[in-house]
């Protein structure tokens, strides 16, 4: 059994919303990648947009958002959004996966 | 102060070779300097030469590699194998110079520089503008085979030694050049008292031989006086005279070594300059143990007849000489002037003397010296301005 229980804000605040989208967060995490770079960018990044989100800022294509449109700024505490993009990064980081 | 000297005939004054150890140790040590610095000029040059010609073809991997991680961000995790190539050896970092994956052989790895060398490995840095899998900086790393290193210090060390025997030759022309006038006043004094020296031995002869024929019994008291001023006067210079015959004539004959007793040796020089000693109203203290050494009885004469004149000479009135001998020691010491402790080590110089008052040329110690020198035997000088001076020999 994963670390990341179902119980964890992850799951339980991006994941239900996420799984309608036609760009998987495995996408998603790869575009911000793209942009961001390192870690400590892009956690900052992802949270901004959270925060503030706005279609100049985001990291996916103009034809993604013209589609899914902008999500709403996020409801999630401080506390609860650093965690859930800790395990966000946890998840899909390419650090220790290449061989 | 004490100064010791031990073997070696010198052909150098002692104030020549002091002016010609620092003339060479200045002129060597910019020599190597210079050439040290043109060798890392050289050496750096050579180096980014060798890297700029690498720089092309490193580039071009660094480009393969790029759009090799272009494709596997593409396919992210589903392909999770790192690009590899037999050619060379990467590495890929983020922004925050975080390691992403690394297949370097030598992890040091600088962003300051885009290529560089380190341990036998040349490092290409390429900056990306897309961060495929997050990767700001790949390294391209290939091994460095070094034939280009050792042509660089093939030519460093051969035209550094060249260059450094050159200007070696050059500086001892110079420091030639440099003691000319001093070593010709040298030869000019030495030509000088050869050819007075010559002309000397006649009348000093006769005056010697006249003065033992006088009979002192039928002389009045007063012309006895006279007559022992004139002794003491002509065997004042009969020593100078026999010291300048041996430095221009007798030093270079063959010796003719023979075991010698010191002790009688010193008694008969002793009773030579006792009219001497007895001018000076000098006391003198004898103690003589049995010794010996095998050597030119006429050059073992010259060095105690010097350390016996010169302890007379230097000696004050009523003041005492000593001479003590022991099986391998000779001490003569003198309750005199003394010298000056920065005059010690320059007291053997040929020509060299540390009172005007006193007569001569200064040749006495150096013909001890030169004496000393062929027979290695060490000279102590020990020697307290007013108090006196004390030299031992030891052999």
């Amino acid at each position: 059994m994963s670390s990341l229980s179902a119980e964890n804000i992850f799951e339980r605040k991006c994941i239900p919303c996420h799984q309608a989208l036609p760009a998987s967060l495995q996408e998603m995490f790869k575009r911000y990648l793209l942009v961001y770079s390192s870690e400590t960018n892009m956690k900052a990044g992802i949270k901004h947009f959270l925060r503030y989100p706005s279609k100049d800022i985001s990291a996916m294509s103009d034809l993604f958002v013209d589609t899914v449109g902008i999500k709403k700024k996020t409801s999630l505490s401080a506390k609860e959004l650093d965690d859930a993009v800790d395990i966000y990064w946890d998840r899909y980081k390419v650090f220790y996966k290449l061989k | 102060m004490l100064v010791s000297k031990s073997k070696g005939i010198n052909s150098f004054l002692k104030s020549e070779k002091k002016s010609l150890f620092r003339f060479l140790t200045l002129y060597v040590t910019m020599i190597v300097l210079m050439i040290v610095l043109l060798s890392a000029y050289y050496y750096q040059t050579q180096e980014k030469l060798m890297l700029s010609n690498q720089r092309a073809s490193l580039f071009k991997y660094a480009y393969i590699h790029a759009k090799r991680l272009k494709v596997l961000h593409h396919f992210f995790d589903e392909r999770v194998e790192y690009p590899r190539d037999p050619r060379f050896t990467s590495a890929i970092y983020d922004v925050a110079f975080q390691q992403i994956f690394s297949l370097l052989k030598n992890e040091h790895v600088r962003f300051d520089e885009e290529i560089y060398r380190r341990d036998k490995h040349i490092h290409f840095v390429k900056s990306l503008d897309d961060f495929y899998l997050g990767t700001k900086y790949i390294i391209i790393e290939v091994e460095d085979d070094g034939i280009w290193e050792q042509l660089i210090w093939k030519n460093i060390i051969g035209y550094g030694l060249g260059t450094f025997f050159f200007f070696l030759l050059f500086g001892l022309y110079l420091a030639k050049l440099f003691l000319k006038p001093m070593r010709d006043s040298i030869v000019l004094l030495d030509r000088f008292i050869k050819d007075t020296t010559h002309e000397l031995n006649t009348p000093l002869s006769s005056i010697l031989a006249n003065i033992e024929m006088m009979d002192t019994d039928v002389m009045v008291e007063k012309n006895r006086k006279k007559l022992k001023r004139m002794t003491i006067a002509a065997k004042t210079v009969s020593v100078l005279y026999k010291d300048l015959t041996y430095l221009t004539l007798e030093q270079e004959k063959e010796n003719k070594d023979e075991t010698i007793d010191i002790k009688q040796l010193v008694k008969s020089r002793i009773e030579y300059f006792d009219i001497l000693l007895h001018s000076k109203e000098l006391e003198y203290e004898l103690d003589l143990e049995d010794a010996s050494i095998f050597m030119d009885k006429r050059k073992l004469t010259r060095v105690i007849d010097n350390l016996i004149s010169n302890a007379i000479k230097y000696n004050k009135r009523q003041g005492t000489l000593g001479i003590h001998l022991r099986a391998n020691k000779l001490t003569v010491w003198d309750t005199g002037i003394g010298i000056k402790e920065r005059k010690i080590p320059y007291m053997f110089d040929r020509y060299t003397r540390f009172n005007d008052s006193e007569g001569g040329f200064g040749v006495g110690l150096s013909i001890v010296e030169n004496i000393i020198d062929e027979y290695d035997i060490r000279i102590e000088v020990i020697s307290k301005l007013d108090e006196g001076t004390k030299m031992v020999l030891k052999w």
